[in-house]
């Protein structure tokens, strides 16, 4: 072995030793966070008024440590920070379970190389385990239906009972692409809201336009839609847009354009003073960028059966035809959003094109990407769920957002992906599998991964007994007796059948989470030298890590 | 048979209480308005002379609660909203849809609407309206409902316990088993569709079977609550399948019969093997519509509404025979 002996360079078992120490440090942070009995961690808030803030939360707990001060146990910090930042944007949940697989995997892993294993072979063999742990977890899996169903998942990601009957109805409603928003609100508690229709956050383009002032905002009924990106700049640019509406008796007529100069406002707003003959509105393209632009463009033509208009394309609406404005039953728009009910679009096209949508979601792996498509998705699901959030103070409320956001997202993954027996039943369960595995195992390392992993599913279910104050092992030996999907109820303090009870865990963050402790550990196993770059900064950057989708 | 000339157009829906015969009441959904008999279908009135109309108020689809009389709540589908009466049809109550008004083609009431009090109005350009409170206040749930053309709407016998509704559209066909505040796609070709008509066996809950009739595909029919589709009949020319009606014949076993065209036909295996029904087949007007009050066990009343106006009763035949 090696010396540690430079500053900038870390060799074994040096590296092991720091790797280790801060991953254990950041681990042990999260660890008392898991289950429905958790331990609160606070963090010192530096920016503002100094009130620690209170987390439950592990994800978040790894976003606010972004430094430790010894910074070889740093690099161990931040590696498995960067594992649980990306967990929790990508599932909204499992961070803990990932933190004490990985702290679990890793330092038994570390134990074997010392003792002369191979680090990379026992890397691939963990890596193989780890497939083997998510297709059992995947034969497992149940599909979730109801609202009853869908709550008790959310329950077990936020402990929140309000919150998870809320979500529960919410999302067997919108459905798995559905759209919700979630928004602070001034009241004490949680209400929510459907609105009907598809809606974009771009307002009127003139508050001229705005036809009821009691709410803000104007409607029209069976409206002709011009769908454009252009900007109409002079009044010639909008003359044939109403001469062509007016020509085929279309009166009631909305125009989505990026902008409308004051000169052709001026005649938009001559053109609409007799609403009872002809009614124009005219709304902002909504959209930031030209890809956006052009997502919207494709989609409200689909919607509405129109032809859309776009600059890019050299098109002006000299050109225009009556067959090119789309149709809808009703179009309202305020200063901030406008909206379409009944879009008179061919529906057999409008499903073709979501279903297209969906395979592309199915297909990407760039979390960025998915995240706008399901947006765009749920959009043109035709309506759209908004929870307000409410509480006695600005911290109870923001707290309360944040664990309905993160809920919303585990939820919608068990919409998807099913759900799985909780309390880490699910893992613990995984083990006769595993023992087969290792029965057959041909060499060294291969028994070591299996024995490993063996001991580690049965690890989040130990965090989560210790954490509501049980004896670990006594719980695990407990579940274990109960036979196939028991697991142990902290709250109850018996052995109980886990789906039976009610105690689910959306699987898609349960086979994230097993999957991303297992393979980062094992990635981890086979880092020898650490080396500190000569212009470290004296604080590590807050930027998030990539938004790759890691599976 | 008894037949009755109301008026000249044509009749577009038919709903009876079981006791019809016995002092009960019919009504005939029309063009021209809604008319109601108390003697069996013998002398027909206009049902709403109370609201003393000056146009005529075309009426396209009458539902009834399945309460037994005089609790009985009758729901009339209307253009632009849908009119329901608690005492028979004598007066109404006007409950209006958002603007602009649509047609309500078809109402669904919920087996269990003693209790739930849940009514479901389907309509040709908005989707499905659903009432909680009895057909006092409605609101569009089209959540996931992505063609609003909606032609067909089938309630599930065990909706108690299985929320579960079907539509029939332009393009196809969309489930809700949240009690209607959700839809999701139901596997149909879009090429088969529109789906003008659909039924679920009595024993859905059990079977899972459900059957659609199209415009000009013909009948299919799914034994897996939609999952999968077969076609299994096809009529002669160009037969869409306006109306299907389901019904114990109280032997255990179900009857499907069929408005195709212009003929009524029965089917005793799930839609595969057909045979005219025998008062239909010698009509001198294309039926248009038909009812039957009381199930479908023979000798039990039929009724057939007709193109000319005439609403006709038959006796429903001996299946064995």
């Amino acid at each position: 072995m090696r010396p540690t002996n430079s500053r900038r360079l870390v060799f074994q078992p040096g590296s092991y030793a720091s790797l280790q120490s801060g991953a254990n440090q950041i681990v042990n942070a999260i660890r008392p966070t898991l289950g429905p009995l958790p331990r609160v961690v606070a963090i010192d808030r530096i920016l503002d008024t100094r009130i620690p803030e209170l987390l439950d939360n592990g994800g978040t707990i790894a976003k606010r440590i972004i430094q430790l001060r010894d910074m070889h146990a740093d690099v161990g910090a931040m590696y498995v920070r960067d594992c649980l930042w990306q967990l929790q944007d990508q599932e909204g949940d499992g961070t803990a379970t990932a933190a004490v697989i990985f702290q679990s995997v890793f330092n038994q892993g570390v134990r074997h190389v010392a003792g002369g294993y191979n680090a990379r072979r026992l890397q691939t063999y963990l890596e193989e385990g780890a497939r083997l742990v998510l297709a059992e977890l995947t034969r497992m899996t149940a599909a979730v239906n109801g609202k009853e169903r869908l709550a008790q998942a959310a329950y077990t990601v936020c402990q929140d009972a309000e919150l998870s009957d809320l979500l529960g109805e919410i999302f067997d409603i919108v459905g798995e692409y559905g759209r919700l928003e979630i928004r602070e609100d001034s009241g004490r508690g949680l209400e929510r809201e459907y609105v009907e229709g598809m809606y974009w956050e771009k307002g009127l383009l003139s508050r001229e336009l705005i036809a009821d002032w009691t709410r803000v905002r104007s409607e029209l009924e069976d409206a002709a839609v011009f769908i454009s990106d252009l900007s109409l700049r002079e009044p010639e640019d909008l003359l044939p847009i109403l001469v062509c509406a007016l020509k085929n008796e279309r009166r009631r007529l909305l125009i989505i354009a990026n902008e409308i100069s004051d000169s052709a406002m001026s005649l938009l707003l001559a053109n609409n003073r007799k609403p009872e003959e002809f009614q124009v509105l005219a709304v902002h393209t909504p959209g930031h960028g030209a890809e956006e632009q052009a997502w919207f463009l494709t989609d409200a033509a689909i919607l509405c059966g129109g032809r859309p208009y776009i600059r890019e394309a050299g098109d002006h609406p000299r050109g225009l035809r009556p067959e090119h404005f789309g149709r809808a039953r009703r179009v309202w728009a305020s200063r901030e959003n406008f909206g379409i009910i009944g879009g008179r679009g061919d529906p057999r096209m409008l499903r073709r094109h979501i279903a297209e949508l969906q395979q592309t979601f199915e297909d990407s792996l760039d979390v960025v990407y998915r995240s706008k498509l399901e947006k765009r998705i749920g959009k043109l699901l035709g309506g759209s769920a908004t929870l307000r959030i409410g509480g006695v103070s600005e911290h109870e409320i923001e707290e309360r957002k944040e664990r309905a956001e993160r809920t919303a997202l585990a939820v919608r993954g068990a919409l998807r992906e099913g759900a799985l027996p909780g309390g880490g039943a699910a893992l613990l369960a995984c083990r006769p599998a595993l023992h087969e595995r290792l029965r057959q195992a041909a060499d060294d390392e291969e028994a070591a991964a299996y024995r490993i992993l063996i001991d580690t599913v049965a690890e989040p279910m130990r965090a989560l007994a210790a954490n509501a104050g049980y004896n670990p092992a006594l719980a695990v030996g407990e579940a274990e007796a109960g036979g196939t999907g028991f697991g142990f109820d902290v709250l109850r303090g018996e052995a109980v059948h886990m789906t039976e009870a009610g105690i689910l865990d959306p699987a898609s963050v349960q086979k994230a989470a097993a999957v991303t402790g297992i393979t980062s550990a094992a990635l981890a196993l086979t880092i020898d030298v650490l080396v500190h770059r000569p212009d470290q900064p004296a604080r590590a950057s807050v930027r998030p890590p990539s938004k790759r989708k890691r599976l | 048979m008894a037949e009755n000339r109301i008026e000249q157009d044509s009749v577009y829906g038919l709903a009876a209480t079981p006791d019809f015969l016995e002092g009960g009441r019919c009504f005939a959904a029309r063009a021209s308005g809604l008319y109601v008999s108390s003697d069996g279908g013998r002398t027909w009135r206009d049902a709403y002379r109370s609201l003393a109309l000056k146009t005529p108020l075309t009426t396209v689809t009458v539902a009834l609660s399945p309460q037994p009389a005089p609790e009985t709540t009758v729901f009339a589908g209307a253009l632009g909203g849908v009119l329901r009466s608690t005492d028979s049809g004598e007066n109404w109550l006007t409950a209006t849809l958002p603007t602009p008004p649509p047609y309500v083609v078809a109402i669904a009431v919920s087996p269990e609407y003693e209790s739930d009090g849940l009514v479901f109005a389907a309509t040709m350009e908005d989707g499905v309206f659903r009432s909680w409170d009895r057909g006092a206040s409605w609101a569009a749930w089209n959540f996931g409902l992505l063609d609003l053309n909606v032609y067909a709407l089938a309630i599930s016998p065990d909706f108690g316990r299985d929320e579960t509704l079907y539509v029939g559209t332009e393009s196809g066909i969309f489930s809700s088993t949240n009690g209607g505040r959700a839809w999701r796609e139901v596997p149909f070709a879009m090429e088969a569709a529109p789906v003008l008509s659909l039924a679920l066996s009595p024993g859905y809950a059990a079977d899972g079977i459900l059957l659609a009739g199209t415009e000009a595909s013909g009948l299919f029919r799914s034994a897996d609550r939609g999952a999968s589709w077969q076609r299994v009949y096809e009529w002669d020319g160009d037969s869409a399948v306006n109306q299907l009606v389901v019904a114990n014949t109280g032997s255990g076993s179900w009857v499907l019969m069929a408005l195709a065209g212009t003929s009524v036909s029965y089917s005793r295996d799930g839609g595969s093997h057909w045979r005219s029904l025998p008062a239909a087949a010698s009509l001198d007007a294309a039926p248009t519509c038909i009812c039957a009050p009381q199930g479908l066990a023979a000798g039990e009343p039929l009724l057939l509404g007709l193109e000319d106006g005439r609403v006709i009763l038959a006796e429903i035949p001996d299946w064995q025979a």
